[in-house]
């Protein structure tokens, strides 16, 4: 083990930035429906200010908590994960919206998946360090990989969130790549997944309106298209410079939600091209710090876990603009740091504190 | 401990390159949401977010001259919906909700809400409970907005010159057409925001702009006179089993119309249901009857409906008949060619004009040698073509136009039509001799009474005005229509001539039944065959008469047209004559002008009273020469009798004792129509003159016994008999003193 040395300042600067216009955000989007709903516009914003603080300490916690500890316990962590996905079959299962995907403890609702999304990446990314060149081998490394990510993302879609589970199963592949999987190997997975996904899509029509209706959302106006026909109304009236600081309309329940899978269009509407160029870099930065850490990683898990956490951060952020800006077919997914949940903060903030402490043990110029 | 391999680094790299492509795509997407389509996107959702909700203005109220309402606007609910905002999901289930509380079917409202189209109109003026039902609903995409509608206190009341809207408010007739763009008004607009639960956004946007409501119309006609007129038109037209039945009401001085009523005549709140049997036009539908017209399909009834929204006296003309002598009169008055005193012979038979078989209409019982004067109260023919003929074509045409015939009077109604005169070139002798008369020219009611206003009102046409003012709707004046004075026809001394010409028509010749005591009323008896298709069609007659009263400073013309009466009698002096005496009673009464009696007196000192003889099985000559001879006037229910016809029936019945100079109704044709009943007045306490009158007015016989006041009648009173039935009343002096 080399020497201590200070993190990376910048990124942890990107962090609280983004986290803090996440607080801003979430108290400006939600504010009508917690008015309307709970008879109490700050609801929202008083969760986010409690958890973004408890964020804070648990991600001062991970920045010094050797991530070496992190390899030895990512069996009992993963195990851990697989007992919280199980609590969901147990009274403390707590539903919302139709979906049973939170556990709930009294004082605080968890989301096991949120968990589940960091622990399989420590799970893989332990496994895949522990021999070199262990995925080169199809036996020995590709296999035994493949089930991991099949058992998280299983566990996951026995709570019938399919975007979540296609947005880790995603992140889990990209390690693989990056851990040196061969590219042949990667494209056969690959067109496994797509011939999956086109029997799924097809096999339910109204998938396939969901699917198509990215295209066009005005087309789907009423149905389908409507979030994002709603979403791009936001952007549009916001234009460059934006409405201003709590003046969006959209947030008065045309777009659902708008403080979770939403929340960039509101962004879009009150804080214009500028207030989205600005949340990008931050995200861009943060994602290019953290590929930093990794390239400068002495170690293969270290690298692997870097690696593995800013391929989360980048594809979820990616997915959650892509989503709202109709790039894509419309799914549910918020944005890193910004969207309201205090699960997603927490695990993304100890993410982050990981990634700090790993940047402690590279040779980096840290100003 | 293993270190990261070369090609991971080399992965890594390459991520982070991807990457950065793929977030600057991202931003450029952002870009191209946000600046490039940012003003049209921001556009549409303006119109998501914004309500633009029309006000409509209330229209105008129409008055009566003394401010009574005719036509007033009230608050009602309209559902609209805009088909955007509708969930697809749940379109069948709204349409099923909406179905029943509205009553309108499924599937034409499932169409509705689903169609591409910004708003749509789904039911108009609902009731408050159905309102009420709809709100509560709470359903995205439907609306119940506020508005008026256009409602007629009076019902089926002055409806053809009130007029009628349609749903959008705008008059498609009558005067709601004429004065629609004064009672319209300015519309005014709710614009708010709205969020997506369709309750206002918190920014304080709402902007109303205030409607400005219509003008008020301020007609010129008298509520209580065009009662006077449309009950006595409906009595006439069930009386006499005509076709239609107009009354015309004019101030002579003005040219205002008072009264204008048609009958049979429709609801212009419900505007396309029939009230008159349209076989039978005469008798008013009951509820069951009118049920089934409602139900008959539209193209089957339809022009039935328009029919009845036909205001005759002004959209339709006729051959005027014996009315126009007034005419006629006037222009050789002024002209010189006559004087009062002027003597003539009638033979039956106009000789002057060459090729042409003129009679007078009593051709087989001939006036004989006469004045002017009694020419006029003859009505005969050849009188007037003599005056005619001394016209000659160039001053009739002259006179005809002046007096406003062959063009538009120029009132404010809708439709009005012309009438048709021939000019001097195509205007030969016999023309000229059958305009003297009123054939061969046509003329609407219209132009009829108000051209004699202006022989009532000392010789100027006036412009028939409907409406006297505009008011806003705190009742100040916002305009006045002053009286519009066209040109002088003839002079003062011309006028006063011949108004007293007419009123001696009516206290001693064919204009007896429209004498009204203690009021001096002039008038014109008329009676006209119809012409159909450009020839005179047998057996169909219109029966007018036209009157002025006071004679002496006239305040009032009256013209009652009948128009194909069907129950035997079709004289003007016989059943026109009567209403616009009628008519003349009442609306002179209501205007407070004080009847005279001394002046009646002489009338009723000169007549003794004879007994009827009984003329059946003769002949009209032999009848006729009977009848003068005892002082007695006759009419027969024909225009068409020849010298020998036979007499088969008589009204009053043979025995009859009357005042002389009374008319005997002669029947060559029919016998009496005698399917009428009436009811049977009480008598008791009524003196001996009062008992003849009032039986005589019923066509009831009578045998009358002892001195007195009556104090035995039989049948008794409110029983229903037959016309000319025999009632026995016995009078006693006890009481009496």
């Amino acid at each position: 083990m080399s020497k201590k040395r200070a993190s990376d300042f910048t990124l942890m600067i990107a962090t609280i930035l983004l986290v803090f216009i996440g607080i801003i955000m979430v108290f400006s989007s939600s504010f009508p429906e917690a008015f309307h709903k709970l008879d109490d516009g700050y609801y929202f914003l008083k969760k986010q200010v409690i958890y973004s603080i408890i964020g804070f300490f648990v991600m001062l916690f991970f920045l010094n908590f050797n991530y070496w500890t992190l390899k030895k316990l990512s069996k009992p962590i993963f195990i851990v994960c697989i007992g919280l996905t199980a609590l969901l079959f147990t009274p403390l299962g707590t539903e919302f919206n139709g979906a049973k995907r939170w556990v709930n403890f009294g004082f605080f609702t968890f989301m096991p998946s949120e968990a589940i999304k960091l622990g399989s990446i420590i799970f893989l990314t332990s496994f895949l360090s522990k021999g070199n060149k262990r995925i080169r081998n199809i036996k020995k490394g590709v296999l035994p990989a493949l089930i991991i990510i099949g058992l998280s993302c299983g566990l996951i879609l026995i709570q019938k969130d399919l975007s979540t589970s296609a947005t880790l199963g995603l992140t889990l592949v990209t390690i693989l790549f990056i851990a040196g999987m061969k590219i042949y190997q990667l494209a056969f997975l690959a067109l496994m997944g797509g011939a999956l996904g086109t029997i799924a899509v097809i096999s339910e029509e109204y998938r396939m309106q969901r699917i198509m209706s990215f295209t066009d959302p005005f087309a789907y106006f009423t149905g389908a298209g409507w979030q994002v026909a709603q979403s791009l109304y936001a952007l549009g009236s916001g234009g460059l410079f934006g409405v201003g600081l709590g003046q969006s309309r959209q947030k008065f329940f045309y777009i659902p939600e708008p403080y979770n899978d939403f929340i960039f269009s509101i962004i879009g509407e009150e804080l214009g091209f500028i207030g989205c160029v600005t949340v990008i870099l931050l995200l861009l930065l943060i994602i290019w710090r953290g590929i930093r850490i990794a390239l400068n990683s002495k170690d293969a898990f270290g690298c692997l876990l870097a690696s593995g956490i800013v391929a989360l951060i980048t594809i979820q952020s990616m997915i959650h603009i892509a989503v709202v800006t109709s790039s894509i077919p419309p799914t549910g997914i918020p944005l890193p740091f910004v969207s309201f949940g205090g699960t997603s903060l927490l695990v993304f903030m100890s993410s982050i504190g990981m990634l700090l402490n790993i940047s402690r043990y590279t040779e980096l110029d840290r100003s | 401990m293993s270190s990261p391999t070369v090609s991971t680094k080399k992965r890594l790299i390459l991520m982070l390159f991807v990457v950065s492509i793929a977030m600057f795509a991202l931003i450029g997407r952002i870009g191209y949401f946000q600046i490039v389509r940012g003003d049209e996107l921001k556009r549409r959702a303006l119109e998501q977010w914004t309500r633009d909700i029309p006000i409509e203005p209330k229209r105008g109220i129409i008055y009566d001259r003394n401010g009574k309402k005719l036509a007033i606007s009230v608050s009602t609910d309209t559902v609209w919906c805009n088909p955007a905002e509708i969930n697809k999901k749940k379109a069948k289930d709204i349409a099923k909700d909406l179905s029943n509380i509205l009553e309108i079917d499924q599937d034409i409202l499932y169409k509705k809400i689903t169609k591409r189209q910004s708003s749509t109109l789904i039911k108009r003026w609902i009731e408050k409970e159905e309102a009420d039902k709809i709100r509560n609903l709470n359903i995205r995409g439907i609306e119940v907005v506020s508005d008026n509608k256009r409602y007629y206190p009076l019902g089926n009341f002055a409806s053809h010159i009130l007029g009628f809207t349609n749903v959008d408010n705008e008059g498609q007739y009558g005067v709601e057409k004429t004065y629609n763009k004064y009672l319209t008004g300015i519309p005014g607009r709710w614009i708010k925001t709205v969020d997506g639960r369709q309750k206002e956004l918190p920014y304080n946007n709402e902007k109303i702009y205030e409607p400005e409501d219509g003008l008020g119309v301020v007609l010129t006609l008298d509520e209580t006179i065009q009662h006077f007129a449309e009950k006595s038109a409906l009595e006439a037209l069930v009386k006499n089993k005509a076709k239609n039945v107009s009354i015309i009401v004019m101030q002579p001085k003005t040219g205002d119309i008072l009264a204008l009523a048609n009958k049979p005549d429709y609801d212009p709140n419900d505007k396309t249901k029939l009230l008159f049997d349209p076989k039978t036009p005469w008798m008013p539908l009951n509820e069951q009857e009118m049920k089934y017209w409602e139900d008959v399909p539209w193209n089957q009834k339809e022009k039935l409906v328009y029919d009845s929204w036909r205001n005759f006296p002004v959209n339709d003309f006729y051959e005027p008949g014996s009315t126009f002598k007034i005419i006629t009169a006037a222009a050789g008055l002024e002209e010189n060619v006559v004087s009062p005193d002027s003597q003539f012979y009638c033979d039956g038979y106009v000789q002057q004009v060459k090729g042409a078989r003129i009679k007078c209409w009593r051709y087989y019982n001939p006036h004989g040698s006469q004045s002017f004067v009694e020419g006029a109260q003859n009505s005969c023919n050849e009188v007037f073509v003599e005056v005619g003929l001394r016209l000659g074509q160039e001053k009739m045409y002259k006179y005809v136009k002046g007096f406003g015939f062959g063009e538009k009077t120029g009132i404010d109604l809708t439709g009005e039509a012309s009438g048709i005169v021939n000019s001097p070139e195509n205007m030969r002798e016999v023309n000229l001799a059958t305009v003297s008369f009123g054939q061969g020219i046509s003329v609407t009611p219209l132009q009829l009474i108000t051209g004699v206003s202006a022989v009532a009102n000392g010789g100027n046409l006036m412009e028939p005005r409907i409406v006297k003012q505009l008011v806003d709707n705190k009742g100040n004046v916002k305009k006045t229509f002053e009286p519009k004075k066209k040109r002088r026809v003839i002079s003062e001394e011309t006028s006063d001539t011949l108004l007293n010409i007419l009123e001696s028509v009516v206290s001693e010749g064919t204009g007896k039944k429209a004498y009204v005591r203690g009021y001096k009323v002039g008038g014109k008896t008329g009676t006209a065959q119809k012409v159909i298709d450009g020839r005179y069609a047998s057996g169909k007659y219109i029966a007018s008469f036209m009157a002025v009263a006071p004679t002496d400073d006239p305040e009032i013309a009256v013209l009652v047209v009948i128009d194909e009466p069907s129950n035997g009698i079709y004289y003007g002096g016989q059943i026109a004559a009567p209403v616009a005496g009628q008519v003349i009673k009442d609306s002179l009464n209501y205007l407070n002008i004080k009847p005279d009696f001394k002046e009646s007196k002489d009338n009723n000192e000169s007549t003794g009273y004879v007994v009827i003889p009984d003329v059946r099985n003769k002949t009209i000559t032999e009848a006729g020469k009977i009848l003068s001879q005892l002082g007695l006037e006759y009419s027969t229910e024909t225009l068409d009798v020849q010298k020998n016809t036979i007499i088969i029936d008589q009204v009053p019945f043979p025995g009859t004792k009357v005042k002389r100079g009374s008319m005997i109704d002669l029947f060559v044709n029919t016998k009496y129509e005698r399917d009428n009943t009436v009811i049977v007045p009480n008598l008791t306490g009524k003196n001996y003159k009062e008992v003849t009158n009032m039986l005589d007015n019923l066509s009831l016989r009578y045998k009358l016994e002892g001195e007195g006041i009556v104090t035995n009648q039989k049948p008794n009173a409110g029983t229903k008999v037959d016309y000319n039935s025999l009632i026995e009343v016995k009078f006693d002096n006890a009481n009496h003193d």
